[in-house]
């Protein structure tokens, strides 16, 4: 890292006031978000909100209009290769070459890397076994599924050894059981010390394996606010109980705040500890709960809310 | 580079089916060339050389540029070029990469035709150098094709687009330069007057038409009054063009290039040199030659024919004059060992080559300022 980024930010990825326009079309308004060395950071917003814009210039592929770009210190204007070198990108869309085997995908494309080819080879036999593609090492690309090809896209994506990963979409397509391994296998790297950035529509998921969320719409990226609604959705525990004229009494007697919406009756509890005890309060109030837990998906309730707003 | 040509050539390892169209496509050309040997006399010919070497100029126009055309902007439609584009292969490493991949498989069909090219060559009078320089040239028209149409796949966001672009870029070399030089001959015409005096054979008297009748059959003018006969002018005026102003058009065509880099063949004098009589290349040289010379003095001062000066001289016992045609064969000669001028053809190839790989590098660089319209990156 040069003495100027370090300076900037320690993280490994990080964007401020970042904007391109197509032609008419502003795809991306003002993007700044940063993602440390680590870390999972979740980007979320509807379809058309410019995630795969704003990735792609992560990514040193596309140029920004305006704004600043520093991915592992450099800058993507000036030192595209190095950004370059240093990312691997999972692109949104499915490519791949038909008539080569996904082990002369990989060996190619380390290669690419200017890796030896034996180095390559060896890299690329491991990644395959690492996304459970092994046994199609010596089949060509064009027999796999469409869930069997984004995992080849991430064993691709992952040749180069990045310090950053970009994952456009990575759970696509995947089985549940596929889902879950690419969780633990985004942890894993997270936990290697590289910095993820993915963008998913399926926020369930992306709740048990991101450490950080990014919410965009309309080409702008929202920040406290929908940091906030995070922090805020994480706290809301649903209370079902067999009568809930008695959990409304108990509350109020005791003046907690609670919301009482359709689906039921949310409190808000701070930590683990504060939720234990809150079931226990509640118990010996003599509230007949039959149900205590999270009120789904953080990242859903703060996703809802915003398309809420935005309407 | 050498490794982006690698993928694009395993990418497209052809197929059982490709291999067995190969196959048809190797027995035919060799059937071609049986046919050719057993049909043609002894004698030295360049025909089957020349067939050949248009063979192997045509299918590398037509094949290689297809295959150029779709490699950039097809790439990018199936989501293959950008994880290219992110790794440390440079645009230029794409773009010659790409560009030596379809250019080599126009150089297969040349390896395909081996066996008959050796055989025409054997028996074409030509030597292996100015073979070589031919195949040279080929390969290069056929390299500059290709990097049309690669240019052409930068450019065009669908495939149909660009393949169609790069037959027609190539068609505008091929015809194009042929139909500019002719609709722009008008231009560069000097209009020419040809006078004839005849003898009014309606405005004669019985008498001296018979007199003139007799003199025809028997060949016998010194009865005939020339002086009294009526005579009357035609004139009739035509264009001559300047074909040496615009012989450049005609030079930039490829097939005309290739047709001036190939040997010399001295239309009088072949058999004694050892050669082959002209063939098509000979022909087409010789023919370009003669409008890069334009038009001589004598085809621009026009003809004139004077019945009753001739017959006036036949009358007083004199041969006419000969109505001066010119030395044919010594034309024809001067025409066909003319200096061959390649340069305008080879130049306007180079830079069209030139050009192209710059377009095609500079549409390849990321970061990406601009997008093909109407496309995504991937």
């Amino acid at each position: 890292m040069t003495v100027m980024s370090s300076a900037v930010s320690t993280a490994a990825v990080s964007a401020s006031g970042v904007a391109r326009a197509f032609g008419s079309v502003q795809a991306v308004t003002n993007a700044t978000l940063e993602v440390q060395p680590g870390n999972v950071t979740a980007l979320i917003g509807p379809n058309g909100c410019g995630k795969t814009t704003l990735m792609l210039m992560l990514a040193g592929l596309l140029r920004q209009d305006a704004g600043e770009i520093r991915v592992a210190g450099a800058d993507p204007r000036h030192d595209s290769a190095a950004v370059r070198a240093s990312i691997g990108w999972m692109p949104d869309q499915l490519g791949s070459w038909d008539n080569l085997t996904c082990l002369q995908t990989l060996t190619l494309m380390g290669r690419g890397y200017r890796i030896s080819k034996d180095e390559a080879r060896a890299r690329g036999a491991a990644l395959l076994e690492t996304v459970h593609l092994g046994e199609f090492a010596d089949r060509p690309a064009r027999v796999l599924s469409r869930g069997q090809k984004q995992r080849l896209s991430l064993a691709r994506a992952l040749m180069n050894d990045p310090q950053v990963l970009l994952l456009d979409e990575p759970a696509n397509g995947l089985d549940p059981r596929s889902r879950i391994e690419l969780r633990t296998l985004v942890r894993d790297l997270a936990a290697q010390g590289r910095a993820v950035l993915v963008s998913s529509h399926v926020l369930a998921e992306l709740d048990e394996m991101v450490d950080d969320a990014i919410f965009m719409s309309k080409g702008r990226t929202l920040g406290d606010e929908a940091a906030a609604h995070v922090a805020d959705a994480k706290t809301r525990y649903r209370v079902a109980t067999l009568d809930d004229s008695l959990l409304r009494a108990a509350l109020a007697d005791s003046r907690v705040p609670y919301d009482d919406e359709p689906t039921g009756i949310v409190i808000r509890v701070g930590s683990d500890q504060e939720a234990a005890q809150a079931l226990a309060w509640l118990m010996s109030k003599g509230v007949p709960v039959h149900r205590f837990g999270p009120a789904g998906s953080a990242l859903e309730q703060t996703y809802m809310a915003m398309e809420e707003e935005r309407r | 580079m050498w490794l982006v040509t690698g993928i694009e050539l395993r990418r497209r390892r052809p197929t059982v089916k490709g291999w067995i169209f190969y196959g048809l496509v190797l027995a035919v050309i060799l059937g071609l060339g049986i046919l050719v040997a057993v049909s043609s006399s002894d004698e030295k010919t360049s025909g089957p050389l020349e067939m050949v070497l248009v063979l192997v100029l045509g299918a590398g126009m037509l094949i290689a540029p297809s295959l150029a055309a779709t490699s950039i902007n097809g790439d990018s439609a199936e989501g293959v070029l950008a994880p290219l584009q992110m790794t440390r292969l440079t645009a230029g490493d794409l773009a010659i990469g790409k560009l030596l991949a379809s250019w080599f498989i126009a150089f297969a069909v040349l390896v395909t035709t081996t066996p008959l090219l050796v055989y025409a060559f054997s028996r074409s009078g030509w030597h292996w150098d100015e073979l070589a320089i031919v195949l040279g040239a080929i390969l290069l028209v056929v390299l500059t094709s290709t990097a049309i149409g690669l240019a052409w796949s930068s450019l065009a966001a669908r495939a149909v687009a660009s393949v169609s672009l790069a037959h027609l870029t190539t068609g505008f070399l091929l015809l194009g330069t042929l139909l500019a030089f002719v609709f722009v001959q008008p231009l560069v015409s000097e209009t020419v007057t040809d006078v004839n005096r005849y003898v009014d054979y309606g405005a004669m008297t019985p008498e001296q038409q018979r007199a003139y009748e007799d003199a025809q059959m028997t060949g016998d003018f010194s009865e005939l009054d020339v002086a009294s006969l009526p005579c009357m002018e035609y004139s009739s005026q035509y264009g001559v063009a300047h074909t040496d102003r615009i012989a450049w058009m005609i030079l930039a065509n490829p097939v005309v290039m290739i047709g001036e880099v190939s040997p010399i063949i001295n239309a009088e004098t072949y058999e004694k040199d050892g050669r082959a009589a002209p063939g098509v290349f000979a022909i087409m040289h010789a023919t370009v030659s003669g409008w890069r010379m334009g038009p001589s003095e004598e085809d621009l001062a026009g003809r004139t024919y004077d019945e009753c000066a001739n017959l006036a001289a036949m009358a007083a016992g004199e041969e006419p004059p000969m109505m001066d045609e010119g030395d044919w064969e010594a034309e024809q000669e001067a025409m066909s060992v003319y200096a061959p001028a390649p340069w305008v053809g080879l130049g306007l190839q180079i830079a069209l080559l030139l050009g192209s790989v710059w377009i095609v590098i500079s549409r390849l660089r990321v970061p990406y300022k601009k997008l093909r319209q109407g496309t995504r990156v991937a």
